[in-house]
């Protein structure tokens, strides 16, 4: 387990969800948000730990880093 | 050059046809356009009755969706709809296939954007890369 070092203006919890639900709140957010706003998304769904980053980085936002805290991943997102 | 996914949903199967909302959604999501043509079985999965009784045939794949369990999985239908909030995902109802089975647009749950037949499909797909499910 590890801590994170990023501060985040906005939490998405979805934790519970299977892919491509956490994908998913993290774009239904993303959209509406202004530049430079940072998010930390929580997910128990291993799946996302990867499909997120792709998506972020296809998106051209940020990835600024993933928090393994042994029950649930946070990872943080900026967006460009 | 290819502009996004036309996705022919031929199969009732809940499997294919949650497999195709995921597709979809996330596609639209990051605004590629999907066009969606739902046909034969596929089309009547999205019968209200249906869904309403979650009454699909489908795999122990399609079982474990349905009785959730510690993985919440949205259903189709609630995909679709979300995507549809958050960017270009357009539904089409198979006119053959309502005909056949003597339907109108309002027995399906509200998706469709409009009746197709085969040639305004293909209209819709002519620049898109085609996926038949």
């Amino acid at each position: 387990m590890s801590e994170s070092q990023t501060q985040a203006d906005v939490t998405i919890d979805s934790r519970g969800a299977g892919c491509p639900g956490p994908l998913m709140d993290l774009i239904g957010k993303i959209k509406s948000a202004d530049p430079g706003t940072v998010f930390e998304l929580q997910t128990t769904d291993s799946s996302s730990k990867n499909d997120v980053p792709e998506w972020v980085e296809k998106a051209n936002h940020e990835v600024l880093e993933i928090v393994d805290h042994d029950d649930y991943w946070s990872i943080f997102v900026e967006k460009s | 050059m290819t502009t996004g996914y036309a996705i022919v949903l031929a199969s009732g199967e809940l499997e294919r046809i949650m497999a195709v909302s995921n597709i979809a959604a996330v596609a639209a999501a990051s605004e590629v356009p999907v066009d969606i043509f739902a046909t034969m079985e596929g089309l009547e999965a999205f019968d209200r009755q249906t869904v309403a009784d979650r009454s699909w045939e489908g795999g122990p794949i399609a079982e474990a969706m349905l009785s959730h369990g510690d993985v919440e999985v949205p259903l189709f239908t609630e995909s679709f709809e979300r995507a549809k909030e958050l960017g270009p995902l357009s539904l089409y109802a198979c006119e053959l296939s309502m005909d056949l089975m003597d339907r109108t647009l309002s027995d399906y749950v509200d998706l469709f954007d409009d009746v197709l037949g085969v040639s305004g499909f293909l209209t819709k797909a002519q620049d898109k890369q085609v996926i038949f499910v």
